[in-house]
């Protein structure tokens, strides 16, 4: 499933790089993270309780950051498995100066597997672009004290 | 999770037993009463094959945990014939060769029960209609609605006066179909105007 | 698949029911026709650590015609606003949407309100209490409080609702004398949820478009009123252009999502077309204002 987005973030493209590239940010900011442990450089151990209203699936996996060029791209791998299968997402972030803030332009390709696959394909996608948004909401709040 | 105790009528006959709260009705019927003819398909409520009649209405009993069945009349499959003799409705689906493996007919025979008790006269539109929420993967359907269709003559033609035993009844009604209709019409109504409309929208 | 293990209570006044809820928060779910609630604790989808039945709460199963709307209690199943003769004269557009929920046993047991409660994308209760303007009142440690249809559906399964309140009631007000309504869903199999549902008031007066509601489900996470084709209706001749104009802005308004049941540029030139073809219907129905 493929979802895309743009968000403007009123910062600058640095100050938002340094944000995404922040363990503390992730932990804030990305729904449903309970646990987030580093394991290597930029890479974690995650788990996340992840769902909609009464529909909730626990997942335990790997949040893992790479091709990364400094305050422009960027490249985020969140996988995990759980009770109601499999999720695995491959974000890709692209930042651009625009006037004095950036513009964030993401894609991402998330395959979710299992019953929660299953049953809820009516609302993955829709579901998956909320959580998304929410990620860049929290940042959004919280850019500049983590400058 | 506490076991409770649960006491209700099946086919007039009062059974107890005990199970958590999660036991699903469909379960508790099959498992604790001893009655089998009730089968379990897909358990989230598409299928059909659990429907059993509460209190007189069609309902899936998958979807009823049996505590909440505490103290209620249901009607199940194993309702429908007197002894040897097969229900008119049992009769017709027999036949119209209306079954081939058998898995999904009783819960069309509880449907149908409900159907022709409150909708004594049927078009073939009506009927497929009705029977949208039972699944079959045998028979393609055409003998189950020719069934249904000669069902419910044999029905129309008062040759069955016992075909609805009071547990096959809606709760609180009275025998006469006609009076039934008016009385369950008023008891939904604060007012009855007799204004109603049969304009069905298609879903296209 | 069985449930995993939860406490149940089945209180027998609306209070206790309210105490409960209050007592244990987001734990806690009510279960009213259960026909979206239980088939996800079947699956475990769903795991709430408590149950609060309101089936034993016949004091919440009303239907009836009070000050220019249809209230409809929260344990009114839907078959009985289906058969009722004050949802046929006052409100057939609820009656339309109502029919097409799943099949005649979901009926028996679902209900209106908790069709409201769940919020699904797809619903026609939600699209219904929208475009007739309707509201619910919803009960909790606070007290009571009325909830707009707009105010009420915020996103996917999810309403402005607290856990621990209630919805007792909701109201749909009557069609305005002489409105032409109509609701037209398009699904693949009879009973399916719809991939979009459109429901549209219209009134005339004078000849022209005096009022026009159009209000889409299965096209977003909570129903959709259309209000740039409502503008477009407006003191507009009647006619096939003109539906036609508003199929045309309900497509460009619409954001539908793509899932495998139908691509979102499906779902939105079907969008237009249901509109097109209910505003049709409704105008047929309509007459002129006095």
């Amino acid at each position: 499933m493929k979802l895309e987005g743009t968000q403007t973030l009123p910062a600058t493209v640095e100050t938002v790089w340094k944000s995404i590239n922040d363990p503390e940010t992730l932990r804030r900011c990305t729904p449903g993270l309970k646990e987030l442990s580093e394991t290597g450089p930029d890479a974690y151990a995650a788990t996340l309780t992840v769902g909609i209203a009464a529909v909730k699936g626990t997942y335990k996996g790997t949040l893992t950051l790479s091709e990364k060029q400094p305050t422009t791209h960027l490249k985020i791998i969140l996988e995990g498995t759980g009770g109601p299968g499999f999720m695995k997402g491959e974000g890709i972030v692209d930042l651009e100066p625009q006037g004095e803030g950036t513009l964030v332009k993401w894609t991402g390709d998330v395959q979710v597997g299992g019953l929660m696959a299953g049953v809820g394909q009516r609302m993955l996608g829709g579901v998956g672009k909320m959580l998304i948004g929410q990620f860049f909401k929290c940042l959004e709040q919280h850019l500049g004290t983590d400058a | 999770m506490a076991v409770r105790k649960i006491a209700l009528r099946i086919n007039g006959k009062t059974y107890t037993g005990r199970a958590e709260p999660r036991k699903l009705l469909s379960d508790f019927i099959r498992e604790d009463c001893g009655l089998t003819g009730t089968h379990v398909g897909c358990e989230h409520g598409v299928c059909g094959a659990c429907t059993i009649l509460l209190d007189g209405e069609a309902v899936r009993s998958c979807l009823l945990f049996a505590v909440q069945a505490e103290g209620a009349d249901l009607a199940t499959v194993e309702g429908l014939a007197d002894g040897d003799r097969l229900h008119p409705i049992q009769q017709a689906y027999q036949d119209h060769h209306a079954l081939q493996c058998g898995f999904c007919t009783p819960g069309f025979l509880m449907t149908t029960l409900a159907l022709l008790r409150d909708t004594p006269h049927l078009t073939e539109t009506d009927i497929r209609e009705a029977l949208a929420g039972n699944l079959c993967r045998c028979t393609g359907y055409q003998h189950i609605v020719a069934a249904v269709a000669a069902a419910a003559a044999a029905l129309a033609s008062g040759a069955h006066p016992d075909a609805y035993p009071p547990f096959a009844r809606r709760v609180g009604d009275s025998v006469d179909p006609a009076r039934k209709e008016r009385k369950r019409n008023a008891a939904n109504d604060r007012r009855t105007t007799g204004a109603a409309s049969t304009r069905r929208p298609r879903r296209t | 698949m069985k449930p995993a293990a939860f406490e149940y209570h089945a209180p027998r006044t609306v209070d206790e029911a309210l105490a409960l809820l209050d007592a244990h928060g987001d734990e806690a779910k009510v279960l009213a026709g259960g026909q979206s609630l239980v088939p996800m604790m079947n699956m475990r989808l769903a795991r709430p650590g408590v149950v609060v039945d309101i089936n034993r709460l016949p004091a919440l199963d009303y239907l009836t015609l009070d000050g220019g709307a249809l209230r409809i209690g929260a344990l009114c199943r839907q078959r009985a606003v289906e058969r009722s003769a004050l949802t046929a004269e006052h409100c057939p557009l609820l009656r339309d949407a109502v029919r097409l929920i799943g099949h005649l046993q979901i009926r028996n047991r679902g209900t209106v309100v908790g069709s409201i409660a769940h919020a699904d994308p797809a619903a026609e209760m939600t699209a219904a209490l929208t475009i007739l303007g309707g509201e619910v009142t919803a009960t909790g440690p606070g007290g009571e409080r009325t909830i707009d249809a707009d105010e009420l559906f915020v996103s996917y399964l999810t309403t402005s609702l607290d856990p621990r309140e209630l919805i007792t009631e909701a109201r749909f007000p009557v069609l305005p004398a002489g409105a032409g309504w109509s609701w037209t869903e398009i699904a693949r199999r009879h009973g399916d949820f719809a991939l979009v549902g459109v429901g549209v008031v219209l009134s005339v007066r004078a000849g022209v478009v005096a009022d026009a509601r159009i209000a889409l489900t299965g096209v977003g996470p909570t129903p959709v009123r259309a209000t740039h084709a409502e503008r477009a209706l407006a003191g507009a001749a009647p006619g096939d252009a003109l539906w036609e104009q508003a199929a045309e802005a309900v497509r460009a308004e619409v954001e539908p999502d793509d899932d495998i049941h139908a691509s979102a540029a499906y779902r939105r030139h079907v969008a237009g077309v249901l509109t097109g073809r209910a505003l049709a219907e409704a105008h047929g129905r309509a007459r002129e204002a006095a």
